[in-house]
């Protein structure tokens, strides 16, 4: 059994962000409005345009992984996890990722999947992403049912009235 | 007071109110889920596989589970690992999400010593009862809850007191053709699945609509036999049961050595506490839940916790023993069917096969084997998309991975089997209580060691490499298998056996227990041996069996 938590907490360098401990929500807000811009260039680095999958600019997928963690079914510690990946690989890049040529991003996110820490972080990153693309439209980021008719993929009737039914 | 106070509205306590509502007694239902009702189910796969929405925070509540670690016991909190052993816990509980597919046990499953002998480090008990005591069970479940198949002779199908299913078996992909060819190609019996799906419209129940997405998600038809729809309801009907959402029960509380007074429950909503008072106990909250309730109703007069004097509670855990294997079929080497019959959704692979229930093998010997289900891979599209996006090692993505997933998503589908093999019973798994965790509640969690006896990987290694060989001549890619002591935490028994001894076993041959006449446990906790199959056609069955002796036992009381 993999300790999924210990891995990703002691595996970070910056330590634990301070708005886990936090009562309210709004320092997370803060935290995640930080990265958002690397974020999405990651998103939009795994789901480029031209591609036979929707590309991640079109489908508001991070819009999606906000929304989600925001959720309380959603794992505190993934949360973390989420933010303080990102906040690494910011510091990795010393925040020059966004002004980075393609190949360039290739080359510094293939170097970040070299560490353990780094590669958890960018599949996580993937599954977060791919969770939005293939979940119920209503979740919105499989816009227009895009990602299920790429794969030819739908999911079953009924379909979901509210989000995570309605909790 | 009620008079039958049931905690649990799952598989099993859905059957006992089911039979003691029917027979006028006034009961109490007390389930720490919510209500979901058919037409509020969807196929939400963030919600229902993704998220914690019908199960507890792992946060809230959880277990820890023991496993060893270098020689050393380790026991890893499941907020930590993320593996949940919390099944589905809404009205109906797990049985609202299962796959339904059903076995009964063989006559030889209840007497297991007796037939082949001890097994080095295996605690291995015949059954108190035999096959013919719970035949009319498995039939009576058949037909009231609602179980379509069709029967074949076979030398290891047990005999039916009833000649054919009422239901006929639910509709099939096109697949089986190959399957059922390939099968006779070798010389293996495939069998038809009986299945806990009605094939056919059953009172107010909609027969099935193939919706694709069976197994974890409730029912939109009413055709899964799940307990909610085939007993709660027409339990609720009769207007003799209360049904307590949100009520999650703490402890049983006695006042004596020989009685349950109340049931101590807390509103999972408002956090209030209120006792709910009973003749009877019945719990039913699933196995390894059942065992940590009984141990949290510890107090002076239960010690070890209540109908402990055995010190057997907990004891003897176990799961299903096997594991499960893959293979694909793809569109460009597809023998004998049409490709697009193939990709036809919703439709069941239904094939069974018991060949090697018993095993009797020139080179390995004689020994008890186990089933085989065969069925599709989960059509789930978020994990299907997501899983082997790897190149040399290194996640795909780019256009690469748009490539790699449509190419894997529409050019080939995966088959797959699942072995169910004895688990057999051993001091290395067991539930106790944890020293230092505590549910949201303030109780101790369950603390789970779940090690297996070798021979139970033997086994399903022996049944995998058959089972490989079937999907080898379906023409299928890529195949493996995996067979470990991993326990699957949805197909749970044990931990309260029963026997005619009281100092060896918990509960007497009518799940009721030695030490206290008022308390029953009526889940799969009885079982000391769990056969070759999937539990849940013997937990139905054995519930009705001891709702029946509750009405006997409430009728001489009156
Ligand atoms: C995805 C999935 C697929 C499955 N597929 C199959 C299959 O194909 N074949 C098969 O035979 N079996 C299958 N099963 C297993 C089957 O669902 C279970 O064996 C069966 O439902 C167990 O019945 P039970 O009454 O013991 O427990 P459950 O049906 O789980 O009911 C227990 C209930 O007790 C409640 N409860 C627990 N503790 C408390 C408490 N302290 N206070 C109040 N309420 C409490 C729970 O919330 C739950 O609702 C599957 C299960 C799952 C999850
Ligand atoms: S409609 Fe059929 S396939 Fe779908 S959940 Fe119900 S029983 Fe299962």
């Amino acid at each position: 059994m993999i300790k999924r938590r210990h891995f990703l907490i002691l595996g970070s360098i910056l330590g634990l962000s301070p708005y886990v401990y936090a009562k309210t929500d709004d320092s997370f807000e803060r935290a995640f409005k930080k990265i958002e811009p690397t974020l999405k260039a990651v998103q939009a680095h795994m789901f480029p345009q031209g591609s036979k999958l929707p590309s991640a600019d079109a489908m508001h997928v991070t819009q999606f992984v906000y929304e989600t963690m925001q959720h309380p079914s959603f794992d505190r510690d993934i949360k973390a996890f989420v933010i303080e990946g990102a906040e690494e690989f910011m510091q990795r890049t010393k925040g020059k990722f966004l002004s980075m040529t393609t190949a360039e991003k290739e080359k510094a996110l293939r170097a970040y999947e070299e560490t353990n820490y780094g590669s958890s972080w960018l599949e996580r990153i993937m599954t977060l992403t791919m969770e939005g693309m293939f979940s119920d439209p209503i979740y919105g980021a499989n816009i227009k049912e895009a990602g299920w008719k790429s794969i030819d993929s739908y999911g079953g009737f009924p379909r979901p009235s509210t989000k995570y039914m309605g909790r | 007071m009620y008079d039958v106070v049931i905690i649990g509205s799952g598989a099993s306590g859905g059957a006992v109110a089911y039979t003691l509502c029917k027979t006028g007694y006034k009961v109490a239902v007390l389930e720490k889920g919510r209500l979901i009702r058919r037409d509020e189910f969807s196929k939400d796969e963030l919600a229902y596989c993704r998220r914690d929405l019908v199960t507890p925070n792992l946060f809230d509540e959880y277990h820890t589970i023991e496993e060893k670690v270098d020689g050393k016991w380790v026991a890893t909190p499941t907020y930590e690992s993320g593996w949940s052993f919390w099944n589905g816990n809404i009205v109906g509980g797990s049985s609202n999400l299962m796959s339904g597919m059903l076995h009964r046990l063989h006559p030889d499953d209840f007497r297991l010593k007796s037939k082949y002998g001890e097994i080095e480090g295996a605690n291995v008990v015949d059954w108190p009862i035999s096959y013919e005591d719970l035949e009319p069970y498995y039939d009576l479940t058949e037909e009231l809850v609602g179980v379509s198949g069709h029967y074949e002779k076979h030398q290891y199908e047990p005999p039916r007191s009833r000649a054919q299913f009422t239901q006929p078996p639910t509709k099939e992909n096109a697949v089986v053709k190959l399957l059922d060819k390939s099968c006779q190609k070798l010389g293996i019996k495939s069998l038809v699945t009986p299945r806990a799906v009605l094939s056919r419209d059953k009172g107010d129940r909609n027969a099935c609509y193939y919706s694709n997405f069976c197994g974890s998600y409730g029912c939109s038809s009413g055709a899964k036999s799940s307990s909610r729809e085939a007993l709660i309801k027409p339990a609720l009907a009769t207007g003799n049961l209360t049904l307590l959402t949100n009520t999650h029960v703490k402890y049983l509380h006695s006042e004596s050595k020989d009685a349950v007074k109340y049931a101590m429950a807390v509103d999972t909503v408002t956090g209030k506490e209120r006792r709910i008072e009973g003749k009877m106990f019945v719990v039913a909250a699933q196995a390894h839940e059942s065992s940590r309730l009984l141990l949290n109703s510890a107090n002076k007069y239960h010690p070890h916790g209540l109908a402990n004097t055995s010190g057997e509670v907990g004891k003897n855990l176990i799961f299903s023993g096997g594991g499960s294997g893959q293979g694909e079929l793809h569109k460009d080497s597809l023998k004998d069917i049409k490709f697009e019959d193939l990709m036809t959704t919703g439709l069941f692979v239904n094939r069974s096969i018991l060949d090697w229930y018993f095993v009797d093998d020139w080179w390995d010997g004689k020994f008890k084997g186990g089933s085989v289900e065969f069925m599709f891979e989960h059509q789930n599209v978020i994990t299907r998309a997501r899983k082997n996006n790897y190149k040399e090692g290194k996640l795909l993505w780019g256009k690469e991975l748009g490539e790699h997933v449509v190419k894997r998503m529409t050019e080939q589908k995966s088959i797959r089997f699942e072995i169910f093999n004895d688990w057999l019973p051993n001091d290395d798994c067991f539930v106790s209580l944890d020293p230092t965790h505590k549910d949201k509640y303030g109780m101790p969690v369950g603390k789970l060691r779940v090690e297996g006896h070798p021979q139970d990987v033997k086994v399903g290694k022996y049944i995998a490499k058959k089972c490989e060989k079937i999907l080898e001549e379906m023409g299928a890619k890529n195949i493996y298998s995996s067979v470990s002591s991993a326990p699957p935490q949805n197909l749970v028994a044990g931990g309260c056996r029963f026997g005619n001894d009281p100092k060896t076993s918990v509960l007497n041959k009518y799940c009721q227990a030695h030490d206290v006449p008022n308390l029953f446990v009526a889940d799969a906790s009885f079982m000391p041996t769990g056969g070759s199959v999937a539990y849940t056609w013997t937990i139905y069955a054995n519930a009705f069996r001891v709702a029946d002796h509750i009405v006997s036992v409430l009728r001489t009381v009156a």
